[in-house]
């Protein structure tokens, strides 16, 4: 009997079926199948390898049928498109278990057009590209990789979403049409005059994905996992630096925006002239400074030892990587501020070099002389980056200075930056900068009297340009300029006070004053609502 | 902000170009009480003058105050974002402004 071989092994049976079973040879097959499955195997659980089947009739399915009533847990692999069509057909992929075979791909001579954390992928014809896992037991990740880009998709992030899974070698691929796709990486190390169009198409997406709110459950917490690396080295640094390290990363606020996770310019693919994401696997939601952490890691940390190191990975060199750096920094953070950029790069570092030393150790880095004195470059800068942070977040809407009159100018370039990308007409430009002004002075002239202290201004819009949101907050002095006495507007010059104007003023040109002391802080929010008249 | 001062006789015309904020009223204060000895018409040219804010009303109000004891004082070249913000104050009222 050529159609049907069997055994009986770890409490399962297997049942190989090849060639045609039909009504020819159905009642031959039946019978060797009574012969494998004695009695002690009847009501095991069956799995059927359809591997070299390559037909079966109505006839052959009874045989399945009737094995069900003894063995009700049957589990068919490996179905040919054919086999799996018939299946479908007959209703049978609804009572049972069916897995198709996977088809069989190979890559060899295929050009590598990303690399991700857990695979590399290539191009395998003109239309089509496939991502292969580094894990040859691979199919779960293949299946969370597939589930998060949906959810991905669905939020209104543009991905490209796999349509098949294929046998690679010894490991499982996820293939994707990617019509003509090249990656940002390779425009900028081909076509450096596009380097601030990369920029720009590069940080609208970065917008993009951390403007997303994902629902709760949905991605993990990208700060639970750092969590755990700040514990790693809490055997690798002194004392109180781990100490300080674990307890930077407990503080930085929960946020429930979506972050890629390994944002670097393999993973964004141009595309006709459709910008996509690709590798979505590290995607989870949390703070942004874990996002630029990975990004610092990949355009500059791992350079820092081994310049070369860029070259290879994202083919560029590292001065280009540097300049594409800080424009994207630049460009996201919405300043041109020196010192904020470099405050907030230096937060990014600290995850990020946390990071790098941890997997470095993790690959057995401290038994080689390079791996060493990676580790030591990165620790070294860790620590005295330790000694100078006090806090991982910030806010990009937002700008926060020492609270003097002196610095009203960082603080108004920010406001009408941010306020002239969008739609907001001049003359309320200006209505808002006065309203800034005046409550920035207020701060400035009492809230830390006779000290000093920070001050911080955020400007938020919404997508729709409806509405425009700017939050002054301070820690000083609770103190609520609402409850100010509106000065008599009406009273000739003589009969004026000189002052008392400014709080009266932000009532004027705003449409929504709110003031709540929370957290230690004075927080007053003002908006301005756009649409209407 | 740039201040420039032009006067002939007891007319003192001062041209007020940039921004009228908390850094720069002060200076425009100073340079007024020192030059309005004597003065008998003001005028305060802002053609150029872009922005005001609190800081900068205090200034006219102080000025005005002061020029209603020797003389007079006029506003000319407002500009509709300026305008605005002496209309919400009720300066439009109490100010010359041509």
């Amino acid at each position: 009997m050529n159609e049907i071989k069997g055994e009986l092994n770890n409490n399962q049976v297997t049942l190989f079926l090849s060639g045609h079973i039909d009504s020819g040879n159905a009642a031959s097959v039946e019978q060797e199948v009574q012969q494998i499955i004695t009695e002690d195997a009847k009501t095991l659980p069956v799995l059927i390898d359809a591997q070299d089947l390559q037909y079966i009739s109505s006839a052959g399915l009874r045989i399945i049928l009737r094995l069900r009533k003894t063995n009700a847990n049957i589990h068919i692999i490996n179905a040919s498109p054919e086999v799996y069509e018939i299946l479908d057909m007959t209703g049978f992929t609804q009572m049972m278990q069916i897995d198709k075979a996977y088809r069989v791909v190979s890559v060899e001579g295929c050009e590598v057009i990303g690399q991700g954390a857990n695979g590399t992928i290539y191009r395998i014809d003109r239309d089509n590209v496939v991502k292969v896992y580094n894990n040859a037991n691979a199919l779960e990740e293949i299946q969370h990789e597939r589930e998060v880009a949906r959810l991905a998709l669905v939020l209104g992030i543009p991905t490209a979403i796999s349509y098949d899974v294929v046998r690679v070698g010894d490991s499982y691929g996820s293939v994707f049409e990617l019509l003509d796709a090249k990656s940002f990486s390779k425009i900028l190390a081909t076509q450096p005059e596009r380097m601030d169009w990369c920029v720009e198409e590069y940080v609208d997406m970065l917008k993009k994905i951390h403007r997303t709110l994902v629902p709760k459950g949905d991605l993990p917490d990208i700060k639970e996992t750092a969590l755990g690396w700040a514990r790693f080295m809490q055997d690798h640094l002194p004392q109180e630096y781990g100490q300080k390290l674990l307890s930077l990363v407990e503080a930085v606020p929960q946020d429930d925006h979506m972050i890629h996770g390994d944002y670097h310019t393999k993973n964004l693919e141009l595309t006709g002239d459709e910008v996509l994401l690709i590798d979505m696997d590290t995607l989870a939601v949390g703070h942004p400074v874990f996002e630029l952490a990975s990004m610092y890691n990949a355009f500059i940390g791992f350079s820092e030892y081994d310049n070369n190191t860029i070259k290879e990975f994202q083919g560029f060199d590292l001065e280009t990587s540097k300049t594409f750096w800080n424009k994207v920094l630049c460009a996201y953070l919405n300043t041109h501020d020196e010192e904020t950029i470099r405050s907030i790069e230096d937060k990014a570092r600290i995850v990020g070099y946390t990071r790098m030393i941890r997997r470095s150790i993790r690959r057995q880095g401290l038994e080689t002389e390079d791996g060493r004195a990676e580790i030591k470059l990165w620790t070294d800068k860790l620590l005295e980056l330790l000694d100078r942070t006090d806090s991982l977040y910030f806010d990009r809407n937002g700008i926060t200075v020492e609270a003097k009159v002196s610095n009203l100018h960082k603080i108004m370039d920010f406001v009408e930056g941010r306020l002239q990308k969008t739609s907001c007409p001049m003359n309320v430009i200006m209505q808002i900068n006065v309203a800034v002004e005046e409550i920035f002075t207020n701060v400035s002239s009492y809230a830390y009297a006779p000290g000093t202290g920070n001050v911080t201004v955020g400007v938020y819009t919404e997508d729709d340009n409806s509405e425009i949101t700017i939050k002054i907050i301070d820690s000083g002095q609770p103190y609520n300029p609402l409850t100010k006495e509106d000065p008599d507007i009406t009273l000739p010059a003589e009969d004026r006070q000189i002052g008392g104007l400014g709080i009266y003023l932000v009532k004027q040109v705003m449409d929504e004053v709110k003031y709540e002391y929370k957290e230690g802080c004075n927080v007053l929010e003002l908006k301005k609502y756009l649409n209407e008249n | 902000m740039d201040i420039s001062k032009e006067i002939i006789d007891n007319k003192l015309t001062v041209k007020v170009s940039g921004r009228l904020d908390t850094t720069t009223a002060p200076e425009l204060e100073a340079s007024l009480s020192e030059a309005l000895d004597g003065v008998e018409a003001l005028t305060l040219d802002f053609t150029d003058l872009e922005y005001i804010s609190s800081a900068g009303l205090r200034v006219l109000l102080a000025t005005q105050k002061r020029m209603n004891g020797q003389g007079s004082m006029r506003l000319v070249g407002v500009c509709d974002v300026v305008m605005e913000v002496l209309e919400l104050t009720g300066f439009s009222s109490i100010l010359t402004i041509e």
